[in-house]
């Protein structure tokens, strides 16, 4: 069932140095014409008339799933063309085809939208006491959430702040995209995805289609961060227009449609509360959360809030806490998953307050820190639930060399908790045949290079060599069910899997063989396994993060190294996870100094260029050192996550140690350029 | 439509011609005229570097060069690097440190090493991230493109030793 553009017996990093990697944007098809999206120039307003092209009142579709947890659906509906009125900068209104991109972008020029702009509501601290942004809705309160029980406490050190992760964008290096063909029966869509699952049932459910007519193929897929996990209204539209014209249809956008049209990650306030004794003990925590959702409330809008609040304790023990949490309209592009996605907004409001802590108390940041660690599973006042931490930090300030540093050198710290989506198990499925296995998952590597760990838990499971093994994309019709590759899960889950469907596979080949049964034998017969696996245990992890800050000749001031020490269970390859780590530790410093998505009063989206929305040079990448602590999970392989740790425990860490060089306290990231300047450079820093 | 433009360009040393319209970029011109998709588009502000192809051997954004712009002169393509079938030592380089993970950005990033070792066969630390410093990675924190091209250069130092012929190309 291969789709041929793929050669997946040649090596992935062999195929992309050559530039043979087969990306969306490089397929050709006979007959194949490109769309073209027409897009409000206009936060919020009426559209009062479209003419030309695909229209909303031709195709009447919502969207019906956005994929990742997408939680079903909201009272507000999302629509695929919007013929009433729009609700952030860049949203679909028409579409239209061409033979190429250029002729596709010349006839967008034809299509007239007449709307009557209205004044849009920009800021979340406002969204509830403005007009409500969907006509016929009371309010733009999306979700609001209680956690924990109020208390009334007295303690001898009470410290509040209001803290912010600013919105920023995703910003893989291949911007969303696809390629759509329909035969009169099947839709078949080939995808820059990292759940083509997610897909399935998006399209099918926006077009009204039965999940057995929609196969969805993932090509090689160019980085996503989150933000290729769900579907947008741009591939209904180009499935529709496939299934209009019967030929082959390519949507593939520009990086500009990419900023303004992607979901966009973070958004966040956090106010928060700590009360702790002298020593740096935590008496009691209470916050309260903003959760900016955008426009419309999908695909997390509904339950990030909460998800949040329940984390915000992280490994630490606190008797009393309690939160509450909102999520909010604006005329902004919806929020979605962002690398760590909810996991970095806790810990940075949680690790910022424990430096404050220890700026209150004079206790050191991680003496405070280990007076709030654990010595065994707890559960928060909050709901969740974490490992023992105390003696795992105690394994990363000794890895760090954390008291000769701190002597040394401008150092801040971070200890975090990361709580793997492992909700919905994965899939993976094995097929001897012609001497050869391949090898499919449910979730589906975007650079992660999957095939990697997923060669060598088959070869050691059924004892044939790796290179008898092919590693294949995603593709809804070769595998039963999948869910998708986000949320530190594919290694632990995908994996998971993996050895089941190993195990089972060499079972029934025992079974089938008897006493003639060996590992080569069962590359002569012809089998199949396919296996869903599900974990039963708790599988949150542990992490800790040290970086350091220097001032530049110039008197900016840097982060100079991150050191990163994570609990990643049975490590399945070192190098991949190093490689993964310091691609996240660039995501990490990038938000606390760089990364920032800036919209006008009026809606426009400022960071409009992907270097305007500050991601990361190589000029600009501090040293990372990768360690990791090897405590074996209860999975079968013993692997637990290790993804988005970097995103979670690197900015806390690199705030932190930017404070300490400057001598300004930090609340909100990106931190602002001007702040991260010293007037006095004379002692390199070093005094403050 | 306004009138096109007839273009000789020689790409990865074989002869191309075509009629262009005008404005026409090179990377639409490799990509669907020619169907050489490994020059990415990854932006279109000439920011990410991802398009990174040589002009009459000078490492350029192919996205901001029009087609009638390389009339009469030679383009280097990543599938023109190597020969024989065999991998160029940058690319080797790339494969050996693993210097990429979605690969994206990696056609990029092996023509500006390329070019980077044309010019200087033994760049220092800081000379390579400069030299890349056009180039966006969103996947790798680009410690392993640094070593894949210092990989590149000590194979190309290794080379250059006196009894072997250099596979250097013009
Ligand atoms: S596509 Fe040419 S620089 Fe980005
Ligand atoms: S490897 Fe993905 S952008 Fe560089």
């Amino acid at each position: 069932m291969s789709v041929g553009f793929v050669d997946e017996e040649q090596d992935p990093d062999v195929r992309f140095v050559r530039g043979a990697g087969r990306y969306v944007d490089d397929i050709k098809l006979e007959g194949m014409q490109h769309l073209y999206v027409v897009r409000s120039p206009y936060a919020r307003a009426r559209v009062l008339s479209v003419k030309g092209g695909i229209t909303g009142d031709e195709l009447k579709a919502t969207m019906e799933s956005v994929g990742e947890d997408a939680g079903g659906r909201s009272t507000v509906s999302f629509p695929v063309l919007s013929a009433s009125y729009v609700s952030y900068v860049g949203q679909p209104v028409a579409a239209v085809l061409g033979g190429d991109k250029y002729e596709a972008a010349d006839k967008a020029e034809e299509v007239d939208v007449q709307y009557e702009p209205l004044k849009p509501v920009m800021d979340p601290e406002r969204s509830l006491e403005s007009e409500p942004i969907h006509p016929g809705t009371e309010s733009n309160l999306v979700a609001a959430a209680e956690l924990g029980k109020d208390f009334e406490l007295k303690a001898p050190v009470e410290v509040d702040e209001t803290l912010r992760m600013e919105r920023i964008a995703p910003n893989p290096m291949e911007t969303k995209g696809m390629v759509a063909s329909y035969d009169g029966s099947l839709l078949t869509v080939y995808a820059s995805t990292q759940s083509p699952f997610s897909w399935r049932e998006g399209l099918a459910g926006s077009l009204g289609l039965k999940e057995e007519s929609v196969r969805v193929v993932q090509m090689d897929t160019g980085g996503g961060f989150g933000s290729k996990g769900g579907i947008y209204p741009e591939y209904v539209v180009a499935a529709y227009a496939a299934m209009k014209t019967k030929r082959p249809v390519k949507w593939s956008e520009s990086r500009y449609e990419n900023l303004l049209a992607t979901n966009m990650g973070r958004g966040v306030r956090g106010r928060m509360k700590v009360y702790a004794d002298r020593k740096g003990k935590l008496k009691g925590l209470k916050a309260d959360l903003l959760v900016d959702v955008g426009a419309y409330p999908l695909g997390g809008g509904a339950w990030t809030a909460k998800w949040i609040a329940s984390q915000l304790v992280g490994p630490y023990a606190v008797p009393k806490a309690y939160a509450t949490a909102k999520a909010v309209l604006t005329n902004k592009v919806n929020m979605g998953p962002y690398r760590g996605a909810g996991r970095p907004e806790a810990a940075f409001f949680m690790e910022r307050m424990m430096d404050r802590i220890a700026d209150e108390t004079g206790v050191d940041a991680a003496e405070v820190r280990l007076r709030n660690a654990t010595t065994r599973r707890t559960i928060s006042p909050l709901g969740m639930e974490a490992p023992p931490s105390r003696r795992f930090f105690m394994e990363a300030l000794r890895a760090f060399k954390y008291s000769s540093r701190k002597k040394k050198e401008k150092v801040g710290l971070s200890f975090f908790m990361l709580i793997p989506a492992a909700y919905g198990g994965e899939s993976a499925k094995l097929a001897v045949k012609g001497g050869r296995v391949k090898v499919w998952m449910g979730g589906s590597s975007h650079g992660q290079r999957h095939d990697v760990f997923a060669k060598k838990l088959v070869s050691e499971e059924l004892g044939v060599p790796q290179d008898v093994i092919d590693f294949q994309h995603t593709d809804t019709a070769a595998i039963s069910g999948g869910v998708g590759s986000w949320g530190s899960r594919t290694a632990i889950l995908g994996g998971g899997a993996l050895v089941e469907a190993s195990r089972s596979l060499k079972a029934a080949a025992k079974k089938e063989l008897g006493k003639g049964y060996s590992p080569a034998r069962i590359l002569e017969g012809d089998y199949e396994a396919e296996a869903f696996f599900k974990p039963k245990d708790m599988l949150n992890t542990l992490g800790a993060n040290l970086a350091t800050a220097r001032l530049t000749k110039e008197g900016n001031a840097v982060v100079e190294e991150v050191l990163s020490f994570y609990d990643a269970g049975k490590v399945l390859n070192q190098f991949m996870l190093e490689s993964q780590v310091t691609g996240g530790v660039a995501q990490g410093v990038g938000e606390v100094m760089y990364e920032r998505a800036v919209y006008s009063e009026d809606g426009q989206l400022l960071t409009a260029s992907i270097a305007d929305a500050g991601v990361i040079h190589a000029t600009e990448m501090p040293k990372s050192v990768v360690m990791t602590a090897a405590h074996r999970s209860t999975l079968p392989h013993g692997a637990k996550g290790v993804g988005e740790s970097p995103t979670i425990g690197v900015p806390p860490a690199a705030t932190r140690a930017l404070e300490v060089l400057l001598g300004r306290r930090f609340t909100t990231l990106p931190i602002e350029p001007e702040k991260l300047w010293a007037l006095d450079v004379s002692d390199g820093g070093r005094t403050r | 439509m306004t009138q096109a433009h007839h273009v000789v360009v020689e790409v990865n040393g074989v002869k191309r011609e075509a009629d262009v319209e005008p404005r026409l970029l090179l990377v639409h011109f490799l990509r669907e005229n020619l169907g050489l998709t490994g020059s990415h588009i990854g932006c279109d502000t000439t920011s990410c570097g991802a398009c990174t192809v040589l002009l009459d051997g000078k490492a350029v954004k192919s996205c901001t060069v029009l087609a009638v712009q390389a009339d009469g002169r030679k383009v280097t393509t990543i599938e023109g690097l190597g020969a024989d079938g065999k991998l160029d030592r940058v690319q080797e380089g790339f494969v050996a440190k693993h210097g990429l993970q979605c690969g994206f950005c990696t056609p990029g990033m092996v023509i500006s090493a390329y070019a980077l070792l044309q010019e200087n066969p033994d760049p220092t630390e800081e000379e390579i991230k400069t030299a890349i410093s056009g180039n966006i990675c969103r996947c790798t924190g680009y410690e392993s493109i640094i070593e894949s091209v210092k990989h590149a250069a000590k194979a190309g130092r290794r080379r250059k030793a006196p009894s072997r012929p250099s596979r250097r190309r013009s």
